[in-house]
């Protein structure tokens, strides 16, 4: 049954967790419809407190990725690119 | 990509232009997967030349005004499979459609519920992310470098690496479940969780 929830206060339980899951990388992946974005992230993560922390976590997930998972190309690479692209142009 | 029709005929300085302004500006990104996808620096290096040069070979099948970068992570993604795996003295570990099948089923969601908490994520300040990333197979390391890295939509994923869109999705769930899983292991012995 459910119960009225107080203003602000989260439910402990998600009783959709791994769909909620798959929702959530929808939406911060950017294939969810503006629909179902606007409802996961203005009602759904409003009153679910597992979701709300999954929700983060992830945010935060895609962050250190981004910062921590990225490598620069060797100097050297882009110009021993071009002269054998020059070579092989010359043929 | 898809079929094209009337395959453009570039001139020399067109080429050189494509070549250039469109192509060269994603070396970056393109030495990250290649590094991502052999983890080692220097067959990242010979795996990005290569795709550099057949995209130059076949830049007649580059149509201007579409994705270049999603063009040229799709031949790496194909050199590494064609050349660079049957080079590579380590056999294929595991078959992927086995790794596939399993991750897909059912009892692999009540299996992995990675209790990582945003706190000890935010404590991983040096390499931890990178490493986890790097011990995944690689079907999975590739699928969250060219969607959270990269930002490609499942569409493109989908055309790059030649699978249905519906694959994209279920690997990158697993994909992360599994990086998460592997990010709270760290977070438990670096006494980043209270228990």
């Amino acid at each position: 049954m459910n119960t009225p929830q107080e203003p602000h206060k989260k439910k402990e339980d998600c009783s959709n967790q791994n769909e909620c899951l798959k929702l959530l990388q929808a939406v911060l992946d950017g294939d969810a419809t503006p629909e179902q974005r606007e409802h996961f992230l203005k009602e759904h993560l409003e009153g679910c407190m597992p979701c709300y922390k999954n929700y983060n976590l992830e945010v935060m997930l895609r962050e250190k990725i981004k910062t921590k998972c990225c490598s620069e190309a060797p100097g050297d690479l882009m110009e021993a690119i071009k002269q054998k692209v020059s070579q092989l142009a010359s043929r | 990509m898809e079929e094209i029709l009337e395959r453009p005929h570039y001139s020399q300085s067109e080429k050189e232009a494509i070549f250039n302004h469109e192509f060269l500006p994603h070396i970056n990104a393109m030495y990250n997967f290649g590094y991502r996808l052999t983890l080692d620096r220097d067959d990242a290096k010979d795996l990005v030349q290569d795709t550099y040069l057949k995209a130059y070979r076949f830049i007649d099948s580059f149509q201007q005004g579409t994705n270049a970068k999603a063009w040229l992570f799709r031949i790496l993604k194909n050199s590494f499979i064609n050349d660079y795996r049957k080079k590579s003295k380590e056999p294929s570990k595991v078959d992927y459609q086995e790794v596939e099948t399993y991750y897909n089923s059912e009892e692999v969601d009540r299996q992995i519920t990675p209790d990582l908490r945003v706190e000890s994520l935010s404590n991983m300040i040096g390499d931890e992310v990178s490493n986890a990333l790097n011990s995944l197979d690689v079907d999975f390391r590739t699928v969250i470098i060219l969607c959270d890295l990269e930002g490609f939509k499942y569409e493109e994923m989908a055309k790059i690496l030649d699978i249905p869109i519906g694959t994209v999705r279920s690997r990158l769930h697993r994909a992360r479940a599994l990086l998460k899983e592997k990010l709270s292991h760290y977070a438990k012995e670096m006494g980043y969780t209270k228990s």
